[in-house]
C-alpha cells in the first residue's frame, strides 16, 4: 500500500513490514496448529492469565518509557493496527464460512478452521493485537488531551473488553442444573455432560408459567400441514375481535377459556389447575359448501385430549399449542459463606451472586406450566465486571463517534 | 379513555399526513422550521398513542411484534429528527420518516400480526434500541457506499471531489458509531438473555468481520498519503460484508442454529 518504495525492514517500518510480521505470525501459528493441534485455554487459567496480563502491561510500560524508539513507534502505529485487524478479519471470515465445532468437541480441520477461536494463528494475532492496541493507547495517554476523550473511550474500552474477554475465556465456566420443585440441588452438568458438584446450592420453591393465547389453524389431516399450503394462515384467537376467515372458512369465537378442563359432556369449564389447557367454543361457516357448525376446540396437553372440528373429508379446525409468555422460578441460593439470596428468575432477568450469574434456562416443555422441575444455567465469569467496564466505555465512545462524526477532519477544514 | 389497537388508524393517519408534509417541505421549500413543525407534530401524535396504549395495557407495549413496531416508528422518526438537526442531511430525515411510516403501514395492513407473540428472550428493553441502532447504521453506511461509487466515477472524470470525500468519510464515522452502538447493546442483552455477551454465533462473527472491515477503512484513511481509490473500495467491500451479515447469514451452512435466524 505504501507507494514510496523505501527498502524493506529499514526503520521506520510501515505497511509492508507490518503485513509481513502479521503474516509471519500467522505462518508460525499454522505450524504450531499442524504440529500440536488447538490452543488449550486451560493453560492460561487463573492465575496464569493474571501473570500474563501483568507481564504484558510491564512490557508495554517498558516500551512506553522508550517511546521514541522505532520499535515503540511501530507497535503504536496505524500500519500495524491495520495489519492486525486484517489478520483478525481473515480468520473471522474463515469462521463465518466454516461450520464451527461445538465448544466441547474437537474439530476435524487440521488447520483449525472449524475451531477458529481455539486455533493458534487466531490466538497469536489476537494477542498481538492486544499488545498493539495497548501501545497505541499508551502513546496517546502520554500526550494527554481532554479533547481526545472519544479516542480514549473507544480504544481503552475496546482494550479492556478484549483483555477481559480474551484472558477471561480461560476462566469462564457454564453449567446446567435441573432442580425439582421443593428440592435443593448443587449438582450440575458441564458442557461434556459430566456431573459436578458446585459450592452453590439452589432451592426451587415454585415454578410458575404463563402462556399466550393459542392460534386456530385449518389442517389437512392427510399431511398435518396448515392451509393454504405453503402460506398457512393461522388466526390468533382474539377475545375482542372475535371473527376471522381462513381460506373461505368463517370462524366466530363464542367463548374462550384460558385454563379449561373438560366436563363429561364434552363442554369445558374454567378451572385453574396444572392440567388445564386453553379451549374455545367456535362457530364455523362456509358459504361455498353450506357448512355450519358450532363446537369446542382444544389443543390438549399431557393431561387432556385435544379436540378438533372436522370440516370436510380432509380438513379439520385445530388449536395450536400455546407458546410460552413467561416462565419464572422462585428460588433461594445458598453460598459457601452461608449467605442466602432470594430471587424470581425469568428469561432476561438473571441473578448475580458474586462471580456467578444464574439464568432461567428451561423446564419440562411437555408438561408446560405443570412442569415439576426448572433448569438453570450457571455461568461463572470472574472477569465480568471488567467486561462491562469495557463495554460501557466503548459504548460511550461509539455514541460520541456517531454524534461528532469525523471531528478532526472538520476541525482541519474549518 | 381505553385506547386499543382499534384506535390506531385514527392516530396513524394524521401522523402519516404530517410526515408526508414534512418530507415535501424538506425538498420544496427552504423554510426548515416548517419541516421541523410537521415532523415534531407527527412524533408527538405518535408518542401520544404509545403513552395511552401503555396506560390502558398497564404494561409497556413491548410484548408483540406490532407493539415492537410502535417503538421502531417512534425512535426512527425521533433520532432521524435529531440527526437532521445535527448534520443537516435532508436524506436522513426523509429516510427515517419513510422507514417510520413503513412500520406504521405494516401495523395498519397486517393487523393479524399485531398479536404475533414475542418469545420471552425477545422481551427485553434492549431489543428495540439494538434494532433501531442497526436500521439507522445501515442507512448511513448504505449512503456511504453509494457516495463511494459516485466518487470512484468522479475520479475517472477527474472532477473536484473534496466536499464529497469529507461527506463520505463522515457518513462512515457516524454509521460505524451506530453499528458499534447496536453491537454493544446486543452484547449487553445477550449476557442477560443467553448467558454470554459474545458467542461467535454466525451473525456475530459476520458482524465482527464487518466491524473489522470498517475499522480498516477508518485507520487507513488517517494518513494523508492514502491511496484514495483503495480506501473507497474498502467502503464498498465493507458494505458487502454488512449485507452478508444482514441477509446472507441465513443462507450460510455455518449458520445452523444461530440465535439470530428466526424461522417463521
Amino acid at each position: 500500500m505504501n507507494k514510496n518504495s523505501s527498502p524493506w525492514w529499514k526503520a521506520p517500518w510501515s505497511y509492508k513490514e507490518s503485513f509481513a510480521v502479521v503474516g509471519g505470525l500467522i505462518a508460525s501459528g499454522i505450524m504450531l496448529q499442524l504440529s500440536i493441534g488447538n490452543f488449550d485455554y486451560e493453560i492460561i487459567r487463573y492465575p496464569v492469565n493474571i501473570y500474563l496480563l501483568i507481564l504484558t502491561l510491564i512490557a508495554v510500560a517498558v516500551l512506553t518509557l522508550r517511546h521514541k524508539s522505532h520499535l515503540f513507534q511501530w507497535l503504536a502505529g496505524v500500519p500495524l493496527s491495520v495489519a492486525n485487524i486484517s489478520g483478525l478479519l481473515l480468520y473471522s471470515m474463515i469462521m463465518g464460512l466454516t461450520m464451527q465445532a461445538p465448544a466441547n468437541a474437537d474439530g476435524q480441520s487440521a488447520l483449525g478452521f472449524d475451531t477458529v477461536t481455539r486455533s493458534w494463528p487466531f490466538v497469536i494475532v489476537f494477542y498481538f493485537t492486544l499488545l498493539n492496541l495497548s501501545c497505541v493507547t499508551s502513546r496517546r495517554l502520554l500526550n494527554f488531551h481532554w479533547r481526545d476523550y472519544a479516542f480514549y473511550l473507544n480504544h481503552l474500552g475496546l482494550l479492556v473488553l478484549l483483555y477481559a474477554g480474551g484472558f477471561g475465556a480461560a476462566d469462564l465456566r457454564r453449567y446446567v442444573m435441573h432442580v425439582e420443585e421443593g428440592a435443593t440441588e448443587w449438582r450440575v452438568y458441564n458442557e461434556k455432560d459430566d456431573v459436578l458438584e458446585l459450592p452453590l446450592a439452589i432451592k426451587l420453591n415454585d415454578f410458575y408459567m404463563e402462556e399466550y393465547i393459542p392460534k386456530l389453524a385449518i389442517i389437512d389431516r392427510r399431511t398435518g400441514d396448515a392451509i393454504p399450503n405453503g402460506n398457512p394462515q393461522m388466526w390468533q384467537i382474539d377475545t375482542t375481535r372475535t371473527t376471522a376467515n381462513i381460506a373461505g372458512w368463517n370462524i366466530q369465537l363464542e367463548k374462550y377459556i384460558h385454563e379449561a378442563v373438560r366436563k363429561s359432556d364434552s363442554t369445558y369449564q374454567q378451572i385453574p389447575m396444572p392440567g388445564s389447557c386453553p379451549a374455545a367454543l367456535v362457530k364455523v361457516e362456509n358459504s361455498a359448501t353450506g357448512f355450519n357448525q358450532s363446537g369446542w376446540i382444544c389443543c390438549g396437553n399431557f393431561a387432556q385430549l385435544y379436540m378438533t372440528m372436522q370440516l370436510n373429508d380432509t380438513l379439520s379446525l385445530v388449536m395450536t399449542r400455546p407458546e410460552p409468555k413467561l416462565f419464572r422460578s422462585d428460588i433461594e441460593v445458598y453460598t459457601p459463606d452461608e449467605k442466602t439470596y432470594q430471587a424470581q428468575l425469568e428469561v432476561n432477568k438473571p441473578l448475580r451472586v458474586g462471580h456467578w450469574m444464574i439464568y432461567q434456562y428451561s423446564y419440562d416443555a411437555d408438561a408446560g406450566k405443570a412442569s415439576a422441575y426448572s433448569s438453570f444455567e450457571l455461568v461463572y465469569d470472574p472477569w465480568m465486571t471488567w467486561v462491562y467496564v469495557g463495554i460501557f466505555m466503548f459504548l460511550a465512545g461509539s455514541i460520541f463517534l456517531l454524534w461528532e462524526g469525523n471531528k478532526k477532519a472538520r476541525r482541519k477544514n474549518a | 379513555m381505553n385506547i386499543s389497537w382499534d384506535h390506531f388508524t385514527a392516530f396513524a393517519i394524521p401522523v402519516l399526513i404530517s410526515w408526508m408534509l414534512a418530507i415535501i417541505t424538506l425538498f420544496a421549500t427552504k423554510k426548515r422550521w416548517l419541516n421541523k413543525i410537521f415532523t415534531l407534530a407527527g412524533i408527538v401524535g405518535f408518542a401520544t398513542f404509545i403513552v395511552l396504549l401503555w396506560i390502558s395495557l398497564d404494561r409497556p407495549p413491548m410484548r408483540t411484534m406490532g407493539e415492537t413496531r410502535l417503538w421502531y416508528t417512534f425512535f426512527l422518526s425521533t433520532i432521524g429528527f435529531v440527526m437532521y438537526a445535527k448534520w443537516k442531511y435532508s436524506w436522513i430525515q426523509a429516510f427515517s420518516l419513510v422507514m417510520a411510516s413503513v412500520f406504521i403501514f405494516i401495523n395498519i395492513f397486517k393487523p393479524e400480526i399485531h398479536s404475533k407473540n414475542l418469545m420471552p428472550a425477545l422481551q427485553s428493553i434492549w431489543f428495540v434500541p439494538h434494532v433501531t441502532a442497526y436500521i439507522l447504521s445501515y442507512s448511513f453506511l448504505s449512503a456511504a457506499a453509494i457516495s463511494a461509487v459516485i466518487l470512484l466515477w468522479q475520479y475517472k472524470k477527474q472532477k473536484e471531489t473534496a466536499t464529497l470525500e469529507a461527506f463520505t468519510d463522515n457518513l462512515v464515522y457516524v454509521g460505524f458509531g451506530l453499528l458499534m452502538t447496536g453491537l454493544l447493546i446486543g452484547a449487553i442483552w445477550a449476557k442477560e438473555a443467553w448467558g454470554h455477551y459474545w458467542s461467535w454465533d454466525p451473525k456475530e462473527t459476520w458482524a465482527f468481520v464487518t466491524g473489522a472491515s470498517y475499522l480498516i477503512y477508518i485507520h487507513v484513511r488517517l494518513r494523508e498519503s492514502r491511496p484514495k481509490k483503495f480506501t473507497l473500495w474498502l467502503i464498498i467491500f465493507s458494505f458487502i460484508f454488512l449485507m452478508i451479515t444482514w441477509k446472507g447469514v441465513a443462507y450460510l451452512p455455518s449458520a445452523q442454529g444461530s440465535v439470530h435466524v428466526y424461522s417463521q
